[in-house]
């Protein structure tokens, strides 16, 4: 399986296009990694850079510095990473020792200003070393509870004081709540300028996140048609096959709703619903983001246990291949009343979009792996045929964000035959059939641009405090009152739980069935 | 983006004086500032059009370097005048070589090496040199000196990043003595960029002096005899120095509306059973196109079996070229120049492509970009009705050299590209002797 999927890919690619993807180069830069002897470095961070670096877009003059409280050597932490990478290394050894020859490592622990002083004598020896110029971006990939200490010790190291040269990139969760998100906002902007700060969420890495952007401002079809008048709701489903995995201890307090809801269901809702941008700008992008935003609220607020629904998944599967409840995976409380399952209602209370409903919904061990937005049209006003499912089909336009990546329009036709019914038909674009390549991993693009300093893709601190607003009364309900916000089992394998279904039932809607 | 002169005033000093009074510049006048740990832009810029436009009277100074509208303007305009056919582009250098035939003493001030473009300055060079030749060949040494540091407001932070200007200015003898002064001038820890700004005809002993590696060289392909173009392209290449041509980069918008045709999975396997490509071009000069060819024939695996002149009208020759597939079959190449109204800046640019590919039992596909100035009619004539045909229009590229530039110094770019590192000695081959 594993050859012959090379083998096609290498069939499927289009030998003309190997090597044009270059048209953005990073400048002379050195990329600083705190936590770097954690997973993801090894899994998703040198990865990224060696792929930019196989497809040249970093520049000769380029380091990666590795800190964390291990006391390895630069070797060390080459071979260490080569190893991690084994498969791609063996596929690309020349590229990896020219790539290995830019990784270095300082033990760094962040916590402590003498540490980081060091680490500032050491950056400035890899200046000279590599050229890199001063320029340097800071990667956090510590846990959340460092972020704002971290920032503090590097910022009194003098190593966030040049706004031009000097990025800090911090992973989700950007706080927990709007409160913390507010505090920690405060601390890393006394650090720094907010145009250092990249927040990172790795849903906008995604090709197709970025295409609802080209797809809406780039055609002139859609915008006009875009809005209320023509819109009767939109849903928005970001479900995963995968259960708890190893993450148990963080998802035990987080749950769906602070780790998908809040962070990437929030961007793809404020890429679908913002303002056209004056400009291709990130300010002008982000300030439409945060506007958006800051006019969305939970359908109910003052009673929020009527707008949403959590579930959690119980045991499920086939004989043949069984799935264990949430309950019962390693490091779970036997008794957690975590969800694994949440489902919402939203408004938007601005001219385009009052009184459309706004669906989100996202789960653990549903039937189907897929993200996607849902845009459903209101129906024609006069239904001049029969048609042949009963009723006529209301237009649909369908972002397929994963897998499958692409856009469906649903729409009426005439079902061949005498007489005049007419039956709903799909029209695909599918980014595989058009363009072949597969798009680079989120990291890759979002690593990339964080060096460039585009902060396009990254959420802005008003942004990230208006998407935990939004949801406050929800977490406010399940930290004072779990027991109005139930958990609501579902079997594994399934769509979530019935309650679910009848948060749009009310509407006589119903969840599309991808 | 509008080019930034320099605020202060160069000092002209005598050349012996001009290392020891950066030195001391750094070391005492500027304490407190370091150098910014960029790189060296030494740049050729011998503007030789511009030059005798200003010296005949068909512009005003100063004599910037910088090509502008106005200028191409009055170089298209002297193209008729000087007898040269209408598909001469106005950068070429016979328009520059006809001009000096020409009477004229008007002068201007000569700002070479003070204007540098936002674009390049923001990139914040440690240290710029120009040499500036003069029309007159025996005009003595002139050197000028002025340092620069940002204004408070545009500081970035920590430290001030401030870098020099060096311009050596006058004839060509004068300027060949002044290449001992220039070694000192270059930090030894930081890149060095060379940008010989010029004809890769000239001077080959000056630029021979000036890039030699690890300094980065860019040059123009389309500006200088083909065939010397081509062999200082790949003889640059095979010593590992690290090679940039802006009439390759300038292909950028051609490979990639090529690309682009065949991005669709279903047209993929038709790339393996081309069987004609046609370039047609502006004027005479073909390196564009001939890279472009070598390009596409390295990509797809051709070997190179034979090429040959093939006449064309007003006596302007094209080339053609026959390839081997891997699978044995044969590829006809044809490069021809087509009469334009109006010639782009720069010579040999490209009017049009055709491709076709004839996969076996399937209707042919034939695959026309044309540029965005014009039509290409010529390419869509004849046979193709029984064929797929795929058309798209390839935007004309709308960057300045200096952007340009600017986009490779931001890169840091030390090596060669591949696909030119390729595409060069095959462009060279292509070329009939």
């Amino acid at each position: 399986m594993g050859k012959r999927a090379i083998e096609m890919a290498h069939t499927l690619t289009n030998p003309l296009r190997v090597g044009l993807r270059q048209e953005r180069v990073i400048s002379p830069q050195c990329l600083v990694i705190f936590g770097a002897s954690g997973d993801l470095t090894h899994r998703k961070l040198i990865p990224a850079l060696f792929e930019l670096f196989r497809q040249r877009r970093l520049p000769s003059e380029f380091a990666v510095l590795g800190c964390a409280r291990r006391p390895w050597s630069d070797e060390e932490f080459r071979s260490r990473m080569a190893e991690a990478l084994s498969e791609e290394v063996s596929q690309h050894q020349s590229a990896w020792s020219q790539f290995s020859a830019c990784l270095f490592y300082e033990p760094v622990d962040l916590q402590q200003q003498q540490d980081v002083e060091r680490l500032g004598t050491r950056l400035e020896a890899i200046d000279r070393l590599k050229a890199t110029r001063g320029n340097r971006t800071f990667y956090l990939s510590v846990s959340p509870a460092f972020y704002g200490s971290g920032c503090r010790t590097l910022a009194n190291a003098g190593l966030l004081k040049d706004p031009n040269r000097s990025r800090v990139v911090i992973e989700k969760p950007f706080g927990r709540d709007y409160g913390s998100a507010e505090q920690l906002n405060r601390i890393v902007q006394a650090c720094g300028q907010e145009q250092q700060i990249f927040r990172i969420d790795h849903y906008l890495g995604k090709e197709t996140v970025q295409n609802i952007l080209v797809l809406r401002f780039a055609n002139t079809i859609f915008e006009p048609i875009w809005n209320r008048n023509y819109i009767a709701n939109v849903q928005i489903t970001a479900a995963e096959t995968v259960g708890v995995e190893e993450r148990a201890g963080y998802y035990e307090s987080s749950g769906a709703l602070r780790d998908m809801v809040q962070n990437h269901l929030t961007q793809m809702l404020a890429l679908t619903t913002m303002e056209a941008p004056g400009r291709f700008d990130p300010e002008a992008i982000r300030n439409e983001k945060a506007k958006v935003l800051q006019a969305s609220r939970l359908a109910n607020e003052e009673e929020p246990w009527k707008c949403c629904v959590r579930g959690q998944y119980s045991e499920g599967g086939s004989p043949a291949m069984p799935l264990t409840g949430y309950r019962a995976e390693p490091g779970v409380n036997p008794n957690s009343t975590t969800e694994t399952y949440v489902a919402m209602k939203l408004f938007i209370d601005n001219w385009r979009w009052q009184g459309v409903p706004f669906y989100l919904r996202t789960g653990k061990r549903l039937p189907k792996r897929l993200s996607e937005v849902v845009l459903t049209f209101r129906e024609a006003p006069v239904h001049l045929f029969d048609a042949a499912g009963g009723s006529p089909t209301a237009n649909q336009l369908i972002l397929r964000i994963q897998p499958d990546e692409g856009a469906g329009f649903v729409f009426e036709v005439k079902a061949p035959g005498s007489g005049m019914r007419s039956r709903p038909v799909d029209m695909h674009f599918s980014y595989d059939e058009s363009f072949g390549e597969p798009s680079d991993e989120g990291y890759v693009r979002l690593l990339a641009d964080a060096m460039l300093g585009d902060p396009t893709l990254f959420t802005r601190s008003d942004e990230v405090e208006a998407a935990w607003r939004l949801y406050t009364p929800l977490l406010e309900l399940i930290e004072d009152a779990p027991w109005q916000l139930p958990i609501h089992p579902y079997e594994a394998g399934t769509w979530g739980p019935g309650a679910a279904d009848n948060l749009m039932a009310e509407e006589g809607l119903m969840w599309r069935r991808p | 983006m509008a080019p930034q002169l320099t605020l202060q005033a160069p000092l002209a000093l005598p050349p012996s004086e001009v290392p020891g009074y950066l030195n001391n510049l750094w070391s005492e006048g500027l304490l407190g500032s370091a150098g910014a740990a960029t790189f060296t832009l030494l740049v050729w810029e011998p503007s030789w059009l511009q030059q005798q436009l200003i010296r005949t009277g068909r512009i005003d100074g100063p004599i910037s370097g910088l090509l502008n509208e106005e200028l191409l303007e009055a170089a298209r305009e002297a193209i008729p005048a000087c007898g040269l056919p209408c598909s001469t582009a106005p950068t070429a250098t016979e328009l520059a070589w006809a001009l000096g035939q020409q009477p004229g003493e008007h002068t201007a001030d000569d700002l070479r090496g003070q204007f540098v473009d936002r674009a390049i300055s923001a990139h914040r060079p440690r240290r710029l040199i120009t040499l500036a030749p003069t029309l007159a060949a025996d005009k003595p040494l002139e050197t000028l000196v002025a340092a620069y540091c940002p204004l408070p407001e545009e500081r970035s932070g920590s430290e001030d990043a401030c870098g020099d200007v060096v311009v050596l200015r006058g004839g060509m003898g004068a300027l060949h003595q002044g290449l001992a002064m220039l070694q000192p001038l270059i930090e030894p820890d930081l890149p060095c960029w060379v940008w010989w700004n010029g004809s890769m005809d000239e001077s080959p002993e000056l630029l021979e002096a000036l890039a030699v590696p690890p300094r980065r060289l860019v040059v123009d392909s389309s500006s200088g005899d083909p065939r010397r173009c081509l062999d200082l392209l790949v003889e640059r290449i095979a010593t590992g120095q690290a090679v940039n041509d802006l009439n390759w980069l300038r292909l950028r918008s051609w490979r990639e509306s090529l690309a682009m045709a065949f991005d669709p999975p279903s047209r993929q396997s038709a790339l393996d059973r081309v069987v004609q490509l046609d370039i047609d071009m502006e004027g005479h000069h073909p390196v564009k196109g001939l890279l472009l060819a070598a390009w596409i024939a390295d990509r797809l695996g051709w070997h190179l079996q034979s090429s040959y002149w093939i006449p064309g009208d007003e006596g302007q020759q094209g080339i053609g070229a026959e390839f081997e597939r891997n699978d044995g079959e044969s590829v006809q190449v044809r490069l021809m120049p087509v009469p334009v109204g109006i010639t782009k800046t720069h010579p040999g640019a490209l009017v049009g492509l055709r491709l076709i590919c004839a996969p076996p039992g399937q209707a042919p596909l034939c695959v026309i970009l044309c540029s965005e100035s014009g039509g290409c009619m010529r390419l869509e004539a004849g046979g193709a009705a029984s064929m797929e045909l795929a058309e798209e229009v390839v935007p004309l590229p709308n960057e300045s050299e200096e952007m340009e530039m600017a986009r490779l110094l931001g890169g840091g770019h030390d090596s060669t590209n591949p696909l030119l590192a390729a595409a060069a000695p095959l462009a060279a081959k292509l070329l009939p002797q």
